[in-house]
């Protein structure tokens, strides 16, 4: 099982992103699963084809429930998890991210779905230890972070590079590698490219500013469902491919 | 109200538990809190703390190094002092506050064994279970971590007792009856987890026959070591003589077939009407089935502690919130139970004490009865019809 975590500054498209991937991957013949780690729960809203999916602690509040009662089977078979939050202006988002991925785990749901990948869509910056979750031992042996080249962005992938380069004894997860979002920004692939180089790591791929992206949320649907023979489909195809390869995914294919 | 003790105690918490389990062990025993564990530990939970020597540490964990999830201090302040008391191993436990800024414990156990060179533990405890789980846990990760491959088995018939500790037992003549009623059957007992034993003989768990499961929380142990070394556990304690014969019996079953065995819910099943014991499971089945064999007695066991479903029989409840009690209470032909639970006990029903340490600590250790030994005898009220 080859499990991944996507970071990345808040609205770079991490989600549309790892949405298109678990679709790309899935067509290859993988089974995936998708985690979205924000308290918004709209990680997996373009696979899931208008399903509603209770977040999982939304299920813990409730009390008692089933695996099944916190997982959707979307698009091409991507399984949809949601972790959830506190209302917003209240409780611990971090340490909510923390109780729904144990919850996940105590409920068996990596034994019973037996998924080949695990993609964990995590909330903006690592702001907190419950953010880091996804990265510790058990959970994403990987990280990717999504950047553009756009100084905030820019910020954000420095600091996210920077907790995963705290926890390196710790046994945490490694940086794989940054994806590069294009937002067609000055100078946009030199400033990554030095970013990548600071920060001892490579650009593993890439994508294009496209409209179809926004046409395909327009009908709620990933790229892979809606445009599948558009050039940005074979760009996630193609992204799809350099992140199983830099995680080891020829193991799996 | 559901999760509310306004008129009962509460049961000991599972950092105090992992203390307990691991405490004449040598170690080093750490609670990652700002203050408060301490002193519940040592002043209602551990009656050994006192008279033995133990290294059992408060982390002082401060405002800000929680706000700044500063685990640095935390991991210098434990490596030093286990650079100057060489312990045998570390454990670290957790309390409330790591868990709500999500401390890593695992990851910070694995930097210090790393920074110290001495086996480490991290357990995630946080106040929120009982002392079984954190002594659970605790048991669990010796019989992983620190039982050696056995070179041989032992030729005598032996067992381990896993799941004793004072929250338990207490710190009376209990302990020793567990031992003398095995020994009486001609078992022997190659290590007790873990009071009044040794790390080195318990390190050497892996050579006993059989394990003895005589509380819950030696369980995961006996369970690990089936793993580990195929050794079959029997569930249950050696209260009084024809029970522990039953056990007997089948600890020498289990030694010849390999496998496990559930002695404690070889009882009747009772129900409303009946005597009612509050207990932990596998001392109150055990108790329970003691009083049917001498004294012909059906008690209803009800647990407000973790337990498996198989070790309760038809009848038996579990239930911990006062609301969920009260009803039991009412509908019992007596109650067996802790002084502390008197409060749910209406007036026509009979009360009888039976104190237990992890729920009312010392205020009745004097009058903690040895069952082990001696079965004590309540007669219940005239069943309903």
């Amino acid at each position: 099982m080859i499990k991944l975590a996507f970071y990345g500054k808040g609205g770079i498209g991490k989600s549309t992103t790892v949405s298109n991937l678990a679709a790309a991957m899935a067509q290859q013949g993988l089974r995936v699963m998708q985690v979205g780690c924000d308290p918004k729960a709209d990680s997996t809203i373009a696979l899931r084809r208008g399903q509603a999916l209770p977040t999982v602690l939304e299920l813990v509040r409730q009390g008692s429930f089933a695996l099944e009662d916190m997982v959707r089977e979307g698009f091409a078979g991507v399984v949809c998890v949601e972790a959830g939050g506190p209302t917003p202006g209240v409780g611990c988002a971090g340490r909510g991210i923390i109780t729904a991925l144990e919850k996940l785990q105590e409920k068996g749901a990596y034994e019973v779905y037996r998924p080949d990948v695990v993609l964990y869509d995590v909330l903006g910056d690592v702001v907190c230890g419950g953010f880091s979750m996804p990265m510790r031992k058990g959970y994403a042996d990987e990280v990717f972070i999504l950047t553009s080249g756009e100084n905030m962005a820019l910020h954000a992938a420095a600091n996210i590079a920077m907790a995963l380069d705290h926890f390196k004894d710790r046994g945490y997860a490694r940086l794989r590698g940054l994806i590069l979002n294009r937002r067609d920004v000055p100078r946009e692939e030199e400033k990554v490219a030095e970013l990548a180089e600071d920060l001892h790591s490579t650009i593993i791929g890439s994508l294009h500013r496209s409209e179809t992206v926004q046409e395909a949320e327009e009908l709620g649907k990933t790229v892979l469902e809606a445009f599948p023979d558009s050039a940005m489909a074979e760009e996630y195809r193609a992204l799809a491919r350099q992140v199983l390869g830099q995680a080891g995914g020829e193991q799996v294919c | 109200m559901r999760q509310t003790a306004s008129i009962i105690s509460t049961y000991t918490a599972d950092v105090s538990g992992v203390c307990s389990a691991l405490f004449e062990l040598g170690g080093m025993t750490v609670m990652h809190d700002a203050s408060g564990c301490n002193s519940t530990y040592n002043t209602h939970d551990e009656p050994r703390w006192y008279d033995t020597d133990s290294l059992v540490f408060l982390s002082g964990l401060s405002e800000l190094e929680a706000v700044m999830g500063d685990d640095e201090k935390f991991i210098g302040d434990v490596a030093e002092a286990a650079r100057e008391l060489h312990p045998a191993f570390i454990a670290l436990a957790g309390t409330p506050i790591p868990m709500v800024i999500g401390t890593d414990f695992a990851a910070l156990a694995a930097l210090i064994q790393q920074r110290t060179g001495i086996p480490t533990f991290g357990f995630a405890t946080n106040g929120m279970h009982s002392y079984l789980s954190g002594a659970s846990q605790a048991f669990a990760t010796l019989a992983e971590r620190l039982v050696q491959e056995p070179r041989e088995r032992r030729k005598e018939l032996s067992v381990n007792l896993l799941g004793v500790t004072p929250l338990d037992f207490s710190v009376g003549p209990m302990v020793g009856s567990l031992r003398r009623r095995l020994e009486a059957e001609g078992i022997a007992v190659a290590s007790c987890w873990a009071m009044g034993d040794s790390l080195e003989n318990i390190c050497r768990a892996g050579e006993a026959t059989v394990n003895l499961v005589v509380s819950w929380c030696g369980l995961a142990a006996a369970r690990v070591l089936r793993r580990r070394f195929g050794t079959p556990y029997v569930v249950g304690a050696p209260v009084g003589e024809a029970f522990t014969h039953v056990l007997a019996e089948e600890i020498r079953a289990a030694a010849r077939d390999g496998q496990d065995r559930l002695p404690l819910t070889k009882r009747p099943p009772a129900g409303p009407g009946d005597l009612t014991l509050i207990a932990e499971s596998v001392t109150g089945g055990s108790l329970a089935a003691a009083m049917a064999l001498e004294q012909g007695k059906r008690v209803r066991l009800v647990c407000p502690l973790e337990t498996e479903d198989g070790f309760l029989l038809p009848g038996d409840v579990r239930a911990r919130d006062e609301v969920e009690l009260e009803p039991l209470f009412k509908e019992a032909g007596g109650i067996i139970a802790d002084p502390l639970y008197r409060p749910l006990c209406p007036p026509e029903v009979p009360f009888y004490e039976l104190p237990h340490e992890a729920f009312s600590g010392r205020i009745y250790r004097r009058d903690i009865q040895d069952f082990i030994d001696h079965i004590p005898f309540f007669e219940e009220k005239r069943k309903r019809s």
